[in-house]
Parts: C-alpha cells; sequence; structure tokens
C-alpha cells in the first residue's frame, strides 16, 4: 500500500473525525471541571475569610480592642503560607495593627491586586505567596475602626494553572490515542479491503478460481467476503455451465459435420468427372459452416476473459510489421496499394495470437470491401502516451450511422452482402481490443474508412487493472515493412 | 510406418485408420483411454495420434503420462474444441503437433508424415539442398543452379520451411501456422500469393519445377521428377 493511498482513504478520514471529536471532548469536560473546581476554591476562600472576620468582630465585641490588636499582631507573625493579611485602622484612617499598608476604608468583599501588596515591588521574591492577589473582607467595627482581614489567592491559581497543564496534556494525549488506535484499527481494515480488491482485479484478469480470504471471525468483514465469494462462485459456475454448452454444442454439432465432410472426401474418390466439382463444392460449404461456427466459439471464448490469464509483454509494432508485410503481396495481386508505417510503440501487455488475428483482419476487411487502386495504410504508433494501431483505406467508406453497427456480430453492410465472408471478421477485432482494455472505432478517411484500436500503455493505469499487471515497458525495435 | 490411433468416435477413426491403412500404415486402434495408455507405453510406434476427448482417460492426460515415462514418439492431438487456449494447452502437457476437427484427411497424412520425419533437433545443418536449389541459412542466401536468388524475407521462410519438408506434402494450414504464425484461416489467398510470388523466382527461369501443387491437399517441394 502506498502511503499516499492512507491519506486519501475513507479511513484517514474517519480517523481524523474521530481524534478531533474526542479531543474536544476532553477539552470541554476538563474547561467544565476547571470552571467547577475554580469556584468551589474561591468560595471556600471567601468562607474562610469571613469566618477569620466574624472570629476578630467576636473578640473585638467580647474583650475590646485591644484583644484583637494582640490576636492580629500574633497571628501575623506566625501565619505562613498561605497566609492571612489583616488591617486594623481607627476611625481617621490610622493602621493601629496588621500586615498591610493604610487604605479608605470599604466595607464588603474585595479583590487586593499584588501591586497594593508591594506599592514599592521591592520585596516580591521573598514571599511566594505574597505574590498573588488578595481576597479580603472589610468591615466597620461599632467605635469606628475598620477592619480588613484578607487571604492570599495562591491555592486559587495553582489549582488554576494545574487544572490548565491537565487540560492541554489531556487533549494531547486523547488525540494521541485516538489517532494511534484508530490507525491501527484501520490499517487492518484497510489490509482486508486491499485483499477483497486483489482478488477482484485477478478475478477481472481472468483466474475466475480466485477467492477473497476470510479470517473465521463473525465481523461484517468476514460476512462480505462470504457474500463476495458466494457470488463469484455463481459466476464461475455460470461461466463453467456456459463453456460446458459451448464445447458441448461444439463437440455435438461438429461431429455430425465431421462425418458429413469425411463422406464427402471419400465420395470425392468415387465419384467421377460429373460428380466431382458437385462434391467439391459441397466440401466448401460444409468448411463455410464449421469456419462460422468455429469463429463464434472463438469470439465467445475471447470474451470470456480467460485468455488474460496468459498474457505477456508483446510488440505491436513488430506484429504490425509481420502482418502487413504477409499482406502486402495480397493487396498488390488485387490491385491495391497497401503501406506500413511503423512507428516505436511501447510494449503492451496482450496475447500475441489474438492480436495478430486482430490486425490480419482489420487488413483483410480494407482488401476485401475496397476495389482495385485504392491505398491502404496500417500506422503503428503512439497517441498521447497510447499505442495505437490505424488501418485506413481509401475506398467507399461506411456510412456514420452504420459505424458502430458493423462490430456487431453478423452484421453486414447492403453493398458486401455479394462478397463472401462470415460477417464475425470485425466482432472478432472488437472482442480482441476488449480483452485488452482497448477501444476500436471507426472514423472517416475522407475519402475512406479508418479504423483505430486505442491501447493503454503497459504500466499505465488503465481500467485501474493494468499496474497489477507488471509488464515491461520497453521500447519496440524499430521496424519497418 | 506404425501408427498408434486413440480414437473413440467410431466413424472417425475408421476413416482415418482406413485411409493411413490404405497408404501402406499399420494402424492399432483403441477406442478407450486406458487402454490407450497402456499401448502407448508398451509399443513402439513411430506416430500418436490422440484424441482429447476420451472415456475413461483424456487425451490430455494420456499425452502427459507417456512423455513423463520418457516415450519421444510425436504426437499429434486431435480436439473438436477450437479454442483458444487448447493448442497451447496441448503443446504444453508434450504434444508436437494440433489439429482441430473436422479435418480433411489429407492434412491428418500431411501432419503425421511431417511428424514422423522431423529431423531431431540435435542434427541442425546450415545448408539445405533439394537438387540444384541451396539455401544457407547462416548466410541468408539462396542459389540454384549457382544463380543467386533474390528472395524476400518471407519468401525465404517460406523456402526454408518446404526444403525442411521436402518430397513431403505440406498444406495451407501448416504453412500457415510455421511460417506465418496465422493459428487462423485469413479470408483472402495469404498463401497462393506467396507461393506464386516464392515459384516466380524459384522455377520462371529453370527447366523443371520444384514446387508443386498436390491438389486437394497443399504444396509439395521436390527435386526427383
Amino acid at each position: 500500500m502506498a502511503p499516499n493511498s492512507f491519506f486519501r482513504s475513507t479511513n484517514f478520514r474517519l480517523l481524523a473525525w474521530y481524534a478531533a471529536v474526542f479531543g474536544a471532548s476532553v477539552a470541554i469536560l476538563l474547561f467544565m471541571v476547571y470552571w467547577i473546581t475554580l469556584a468551589a476554591l474561591d468560595e471556600q476562600l471567601n468562607d474562610s475569610v469571613e469566618r477569620e472576620t466574624q472570629v476578630l468582630i467576636e473578640l473585638y465585641r467580647g474583650r475590646g480592642l485591644d484583644s484583637v490588636v494582640r490576636a492580629i499582631q500574633l497571628r501575623a507573625e506566625e501565619l505562613r503560607a498561605p497566609r492571612r493579611y489583616y488591617l486594623l485602622q481607627d476611625k481617621h484612617g490610622k493602621r493601629i495593627a496588621g500586615n498591610l499598608p493604610p487604605m479608605k476604608a470599604t466595607e464588603g468583599e474585595m479583590v487586593l491586586p499584588v501591586s497594593f501588596l508591594y506599592p514599592d515591588r521591592r520585596s516580591k521574591a521573598e514571599d511566594p505567596a505574597g505574590a498573588y492577589p488578595i481576597v479580603a473582607r472589610g468591615r466597620r467595627l461599632e467605635k469606628g475602626e475598620f477592619l480588613l482581614v484578607g487571604e492570599s489567592r495562591y491555592r486559587s491559581v495553582k489549582a488554576h494553572e494545574a487544572i490548565l497543564r491537565a487540560l492541554g496534556w489531556g487533549v494531547a494525549i486523547t488525540v494521541l490515542l485516538a489517532a494511534g488506535g484508530g490507525a491501527a484499527l484501520g490499517t487492518g481494515f484497510l489490509r482486508r479491503i486491499e485483499e477483497i480488491n486483489r482478488t477482484t482485479r485477478s478475478i477481472m484478469d481472468g483466474d475466475l478460481s480466485k477467492r477473497v480470504p476470510t479470517r473465521g471471525g463473525d465481523d461484517e468483514m468476514d460476512h462480505l467476503a462470504i457474500n463476495l465469494n458466494a457470488m463469484l462462485d455463481r459466476i464461475q459456475g455460470l461461466m463453467e455451465s456456459l463453456k460446458q454448452v459451448s464445447d458441448d454444442i461444439a463437440h455435438d454439432l461438429r461431429t455430425p459435420l465431421s462425418r458429413l465432410r469425411h463422406q464427402l472426401e471419400t465420395a470425392r474418390e468415387k465419384a467421377g468427372a460429373d460428380g466431382a466439382p458437385v462434391i467439391e463444392q459441397s466440401i466448401a460449404d460444409v468448411d463455410a459452416i464449421l469456419e462460422t461456427f468455429s469463429a463464434l466459439l472463438r469470439i465467445a471464448q475471447i470474451e470470456s476473459g480467460a485468455r488474460r490469464a496468459a498474457f505477456s509483454g508483446v510488440s505491436l509494432a513488430q506484429i504490425v510489421s509481420t502482418v502487413s508485410e504477409t499482406y502486402a503481396p495480397v493487396a498488390e495481386d488485387s490491385g491495391q496499394r497497401l503501406k506500413a508505417i511503423i512507428d516505436p510503440t511501447p510494449t503492451i501487455h496482450g496475447d500475441r495470437e489474438l492480436l495478430t488475428q486482430m490486425v490480419a483482419n482489420l487488413i483483410e476487411n480494407s482488401i476485401r470491401h475496397c476495389p482495385a487502386g485504392v491505398d491502404i495504410t496500417v500506422r503503428v504508433g503512439q497517441e498521447s502516451g497510447s499505442p495505437v494501431v490505424c488501418v485506413a483505406d481509401t475506398g467507399p467508406g461506411i456510412p456514420a450511422a452504420e459505424r458502430d453497427k458493423v462490430f456487431r456480430r453478423f452484421y453486414r453492410l447492403e453493398a458486401s452482402r455479394t462478397t463472401p465472408g462470415s460477417g464475425l471478421g470485425l466482432a472478432l477485432v472488437k472482442a480482441v481490443a476488449d480483452l485488452h482494455d482497448a477501444s476500436a472505432e471507426l472514423s472517416d478517411n475522407k475519402p475512406g474508412l479508418r479504423c483505430t484500436v486505442r491501447f493503454h500503455a503497459a504500466g499505465d493505469g488503465g481500467a485501474g487493472t493494468n499496474s497489477a499487471r507488471g509488464a515491461p515497458d520497453t521500447q519496440a525495435p524499430h521496424a519497418t515493412a | 510406418m506404425k501408427i498408434l490411433l486413440i480414437e473413440d468416435d467410431p466413424h472417425t477413426s475408421g476413416y482415418v485408420a482406413k485411409g493411413l491403412r490404405e497408404r501402406g500404415h499399420v494402424v492399432e486402434h483403441s477406442a478407450n483411454g486406458r487402454e490407450g495408455l497402456l499401448l502407448a507405453s508398451g509399443g513402439a510406434y513411430d506416430v500418436m495420434v490422440i484424441d482429447r476427448m476420451l472415456p475413461g482417460l483424456d487425451g490430455l492426460a494420456i499425452v502427459k503420462t507417456i512423455r513423463a515415462a520418457g516415450t519421444k514418439a510425436p504426437v499429434l492431438l486431435l480436439t473438436t474444441l477450437g479454442g483458444v487456449n487448447d493448442r497451447v494447452e496441448g503443446l504444453e502437457a508434450g504434444a508436437d503437433d494440433y489439429l482441430t476437427k473436422p479435418f480433411a484427411f489429407a492434412e491428418l497424412l500431411a501432419r503425421v508424415n511431417a511428424l514422423a520425419r522431423r529431423p531431431p533437433m540435435t542434427e541442425e545443418a546450415t545448408v539445405l539442398r533439394v537438387a540444384d536449389l541451396e539455401l544457407n541459412l547462416l548466410k541468408r542466401t539462396v542459389t540454384r543452379g549457382g544463380k543467386k536468388l533474390d528472395l524476400q524475407t518471407q519468401e525465404f521462410r517460406l523456402l526454408e520451411y518446404l526444403m525442411r519438408n521436402a518430397g513431403q506434402v505440406v498444406t495451407r494450414t501448416m504453412l500457415l501456422e510455421n511460417v506465418w504464425g496465422f493459428h487462423f484461416d485469413p479470408h483472402t489467398s495469404v498463401v497462393e500469393t506467396h507461393i506464386s510470388r516464392l515459384r516466380a523466382k524459384v522455377d520462371r527461369e529453370f527447366d523443371n519445377d520444384l514446387i508443386h501443387t498436390v491438389r486437394g491437399s497443399g504444396y509439395s517441394l521436390n527435386g526427383s521428377e
């Protein structure tokens, strides 16, 4: 599997979504934890400050101002981080006790910033707890004094930092786990899809006996494999019965025809000069029937695709060169001129015997349906990277409306009804072209007919199957007829 | 020649055996695959003609078995299947030639003769001679009566095949298969055209013709007449 195909796969898209959704859920969850924890910590802080304030107010009411002053002095000395802060001012705003600078008497809850604690910022580094803002509560006492109790937000800030760190790590780990787990699961999944693809490719290449491997588990992939295999069994069964039927027809019809031919041959030996020509003609007729029959069976067998299993690297240039060399004298004898243009053509993956017959049929089609004096040009070459075989003549041509029909079996143009032939020549051309994933088309040669067969270069991913066949991509030797 | 015929269709076997006997050959016949295999492994035959579809044991299996046992006698495989893969399968199993039913007796006879006289592979002559005609395979030259003949590539190949089978009948199909590699029947006179061109070069300017047409069968290159 190419690394590229992984990123294009369904699996990768699923994986990306999976990781994103999981990462987001973890982020939302931790964010809520953060929110609730901070709120709880702040509330706890407020309660603590409130309780301390109450304690001092009760002391003030019960024992008087001096006790409060002593208590504050004692606590300010003893308490370490997270430390509390106290401020006691008389009604003129003068500080009586505490570890905070004097301030404007304000009742109620407040948050004092770090800058309030250390206006000159010199002693900041001495006490880590001091570097945090203070949650405080101011109360005016009965005789006009002002009491402020505060507590550092140290815990709250630390918790805040810890939760943010957890959030970062949590999301990162979740995404990694999701990606890793997904990739592990997905690779297995992709491998099984690839197994199915490989099997279908070799089946398309003609090996009908291939089956998708199953794991013996009871999962959906196995169900898919089992269903595909059942379908393939059925197709193979159908193909075999088709082959069986055609073989049976071949055997059962050709045997009596064989005997007929043998009897005619025996009769010819015994017949005198009078009977011989009639018997000769009968033998020729039997041969024509048998030939049509063979051609039909041959086309059916080519169409079944079984021949693909025996494909090998073939040079189209060489085939076209040999066949046109063979037919040049034949054309010359019919008063036509056959010219071959052989350009370097990439090797294709195919069947030499069938391709030879295809080129021969195309040339014969021109020789037989054209009058004397025409030019027939056979060309093999490359058009935009694809190997192309083209046979063009300057004969009568075929009307545009009829061009596709002549590839059908037994279809014959009105004009050629009188010339001998089975009407199967071009049907075979089409069958051979289809077998090679090539396209066969007829066009106007202005004047005349041009038949072009366009192949896929070996190694080009034509029909998605050629790449798997791995034919060499060498240049054909340059040859001229 | 001593020929073994394994063929289940009584009509075909009768016709083939009768024809071969009329031409002076000794024919042993079996209509059953297993019995045929016993005969094939036992006796020394010059040529074996084996049908592909047989009761008991099919023709391909017989050929494979006798080849595995070291029997070297040439085998001509007969079949009713004109299938595209059958010829290759037959040759891969070890058969030497392949003939599709129905066939003309002349075709079978020509192929049996060609198989029986096939020279051993080791003895590869570089110069072929028939009467005053001489073909040099290394220099790719042809002379007749000392006069150099100018032949095209395909004419050379055609003459080479005729000379290798000199004195025997070679059929049109044998020429198509062996000279041009065509395993189908062309609808134009490919063989006739090439033969007539070859004749023009080999025979026209000389007193006696070497290339003869055998009516109803094919051609023969013969220097003795």
